[in-house]
């Protein structure tokens, strides 16, 4: 903090906006921190911006969802709507269902901000698996950062939890059934299955409480757990600082990349515009979750071909295509046809996910510090472990849309049912010695992971054709800006920082900062 | 003899609420302005009161005008003969009792006393003369023969022996299309899903999509159950048959989409490839082209 006391009326270097900061600066002490934050530097690979569509989707989840619960009533008192949607006229449904219809038909903008966050949490979720792959392929989950791989799991957990519940809210016919099939799962943990269902429901499927516990939980407590550990993960990334790929002037112990001031955070601020765009169009012109077309539910109601959102699908998939066992014995029955699928591969999943970077750690003896990526091909086992349970995932995803394929297809539903058992078994363990063997064959080929080069042919006068290689692509080669000082706002307040910053040595216009 | 009894104890039902109905219709008249309140001659059972049987106990017409059902004329059993013997014969036999001429005897079904809707459905729908008479299910497909010499072929094995339902005229003026719609989610829905699509059923048998049948081919399949499909008559009275065709014909055939593109009516499976592959996979892109690709 700056103890030099200035006056205000003066304008320093920087015009009326460093003013301002200054200040704030005598105020608040904002320049020490401020510059540190404005000076982190940023590897800018593409591979890293995909953390942050899951950032900014979950903006918009919290900015639509603020709207959409203005006019959302979680009560499952029923009433008879007589609203503008004529298939519906007259028909008796829960409070909720028709609050949801009429905020989609009746509120200025409700349907588009519905929709919107809806594909928002669509890709909220797909894209924190999208980075989790990243983050996993490349061995960004080592030692120093496994506390951020366990906060951004639970993250992916909470996300699929709370786009279930959000889905369920609106009581139409499909998302009923998906609360009874979640009833059902809960019954069938042994024990105290019942139990919970019953404290969980405030009674027997379906009761009059869940909605409204669902509310509360969809858009309070799961949101701010979400919001604190995403601070979290954040104050981690900026306190741990960024993992690097291996390149030129690139080490362990330096971070080589763009600045949060100017260069990032124009980035980040377009790209955070992208996300919103994409979501906004997508909620413009692709309907998602026609509920009016699905009708309230009822108990005493069923549509055939219900599957889940996206997310939950593998859940679906490993119900639709294990057997039909059950256990009966001391008087007690166990559906172990839901309780494996449902509750001990998810559970056993998850745990294996969590615990990775500590199972890695074992295996391999390795308790370095390591701030440089790893290229997938170079570590071949874990990539291929870690196609093998994407392929596993993406079977049983497949697996809950038995019936679709069936039909799509024309082919008997019990033969996609037991195609689907088997290849729930067989495609991971083909994927492994598989991925194994591409990620083998690739560390022996030069120049791997970088473009070709274009040949430019050329025909001489005698008609002869020579090729002869192109100049680098001008994207292609490592695009750096020229150096410039980095502004200080502040008067004074680079005294503060130790020297300028490490600008030796590095190529033009990256800057390298020490750990 | 159960369908009989059922009809029956319709019919004590029927007398004992008719009174209290009458009054509940004259009250919902009367206090609602709008023509699309559940009206009490709209839901319930047939009023059995209204169900006409011939003398064998069949119902030949359920009396209250939503839905008119034509005998065809047997003026034209001679043409349908002729029809019959060169489309239907040889799986059906030269009677229509189901044994062709091989004598494989079971193997096809026995058409006479199914009523001319029955015949009517599985001609116009295109399902019969059979694409492959072995296959586990027919096709929709696109007719073989007219609607008059579906009509005439009807008319012949009617005259056989004479059954009904006969051919019906759905008239969807003043249907309801909210107690359709209920009707459509608690009777239809868990074979032909919420939308109407269809889907596939057990051992290659299918549920068909509804989004492309003609309003009378929809009351001929809820009267006479083809394949798989249950047959409603004693629970459903014309009225609700007439909603129900009007919902399928109004809405699910010509579904609002206010929110955009309908994505095909598959739910979830499409929104999720549209959210992955143009959400996810858009946005990814467009990390690729704002960040560094070395």
């Amino acid at each position: 903090m700056s103890t030099t006391s200035r006056e205000s009326s003066s304008a320093g270097r920087y015009g009326k906006v460093g003013q301002v900061l200054n200040e704030l600066d005598d105020r608040l002490g904002v320049a020490k921190g401020g510059r540190t934050f404005l000076d982190k530097i940023f590897p800018d690979h593409w591979s890293f911006m995909l953390g942050e569509i899951a950032l900014y989707s979950f903006m918009v989840l919290m900015l639509t969802g603020v709207f959409l619960t203005l006019y959302y009533v979680p009560s499952q008192t029923v009433v008879t709507y007589n609203g503008s949607y004529l298939p519906l006229f007259g028909q008796k449904m829960s409070e909720a269902y028709a609050s949801t219809v009429n905020l989609s038909f009746a509120v200025r903008g409700g349907l588009l901000m519905r929709q919107m966050h809806h594909w928002a949490a669509d890709i909220f979720a797909g894209a924190i698996v999208v980075h989790m792959a990243r983050i996993f392929f490349t061995g960004a989950f080592r030692k120093p950062r496994e506390l951020n791989w366990t906060i951004g799991t639970t993250l992916l957990i909470l996300a699929i939890a709370n786009g279930f519940l959000g889905y369920s809210l609106p009581d139409d016919l499909v998302s009923g059934t998906g609360i009874r099939i979640m009833y059902s799962i809960i019954l069938s943990v042994p024990v105290v299955g019942t139990y919970v269902a019953f404290f969980l429901f405030g009674g027997n499927f379906p009761g009059t409480d869940i909605l409204a516990r669902f509310f509360i939980l969809h858009v309070l407590v799961i949101p701010l757990i979400i919001l604190g550990l995403v601070g979290a993960h954040l104050f981690l990334l900026v306190r741990q600082k960024h993992t690097q790929f291996p390149g030129p002037g690139r080490t362990e112990n330096n971070v080589v990349g763009s600045p949060m001031f100017p260069v990032f955070m124009a980035k980040t601020t377009g790209f955070l515009m992208f996300v919103t765009g994409v979501i906004a169009l997508l909620g413009a012109f692709a309907q998602i979750n026609p509920i009016w077309q699905f009708g309230p539910y009822f108990a005493s109601r069923i549509s055939y071909a219900v599957q889940p959102d996206w997310y939950m699908g593998f859940l679906d998939g490993a119900l639709r295509i294990f057997p039909a066992w059950e256990f009966t014995g001391f008087g007690h029955t166990i559906p172990l046809e839901v309780t494996i699928p449902a509750v001990i591969f998810p559970g056993i999943l998850f745990t294996a996910i969590f615990a990775w970077p500590a199972i890695e750690r074992r295996y391999t003896g390795d308790n370095a510090l390591h701030n440089l990526l790893d290229r997938p091909h170079n570590r071949p086992k874990r990539t291929a472990a870690g196609v093998a349970v994407t392929m596993l995932l993406t079977m049983l995803f497949i697996a809950s849309s038995t019936d679709v394929i069936a039909n799509y297809f024309k082919i008997s539903l019990n033969t996609v049912l037991w195609a689907m058992r088997v290849l729930v078994i067989v495609i991971p363990l083909l994927s492994y010695p598989l991925a194994y063997r591409i990620a083998k064959e690739m560390q022996g080929v030069s120049g791997i992971g970088k473009r070709k080069v274009t040949n430019v042919v050329v025909r001489t006068d005698e008609g002869e054709y020579v090729a002869t290689p192109a100049p680098t692509y001008v994207d292609d080669a490592h695009h750096e800006l020229d150096p410039v000082p980095v502004p200080t706002f502040i008067d004074g307040a680079l005294d503060e920082v130790a020297g300028e910053p490490d600008t030796l040595e590095t190529t033009p216009g990256v800057r390298r900062v020490e750990r | 003899m159960k369908i009989s009894s059922r009809f029956s104890l319709g019919l004590l039902v029927g007398v004992l609420a008719a009174a209290p109905l009458i009054t509940l219709a004259t009250a919902a008249g009367a206090s609602s302005q709008t023509p699309y309140q559940t009206g009490a001659a709209n839901s319930g059972t047939p009023n059995s009161s209204m169900v006409v049987k011939n003398s064998s106990g069949a119902v030949t017409s359920y009396g209250n005008g939503a839905i008119t059902y034509t005998v065809p004329s047997p003026a034209l059993a001679t043409l349908g003969q002729s029809l019959y013997l060169e489309n239907c014969a040889s799986c059906h036999g030269v009677n229509a009792n189901g044994v062709p001429a091989d004598g494989t005897s079971g193997a096809f079904p026995n058409l006479v006393g199914l009523g001319s809707a029955t015949i009517d459905f599985w001609i116009e729908s295109g399902r019969m003369p059979a694409a492959n008479p072995r296959s586990v299910q027919a096709d929709r497909r696109t007719p073989r023969l007219t609607h008059d010499q579906a009509v005439a072929i009807a008319a012949w094995i009617n005259s056989l022996d004479p059954s009904y339902p006969a051919i019906p005229t759905p008239h969807l003026a003043g249907a309801n299309v909210a107690d359709g719609a209920a009707l459509f989610a608690l009777n239809c829905a868990a074979c032909h899903t919420i939308e109407g699509d269809g889907d596939a059923l057990a051992q290659g048998t299918y549920a068909p999509s509804l989004r492309n049948i003609p309003a009378f081919q929809v009351v001929e399949a809820i009267r006479t159950g083809p394949g798989n499909m249950p047959r409603f008559t004693g629970n459903l009275s014309d009225y609700q048959v007439r909603d129900i065709v009007a919902y399928v014909t109004e809405y699910l055939q010509h579904p609002r989409n206010p929110g955009g593109l309908g994505l095909g009516g598959l739910g979830p499976v499409a929104e999720g490839f549209v959210g992955l592959l143009i959400g996810v996979g858009l946005l990814a892109l467009i990390g690729y082209w704002v960040g560094e690709r070395q």
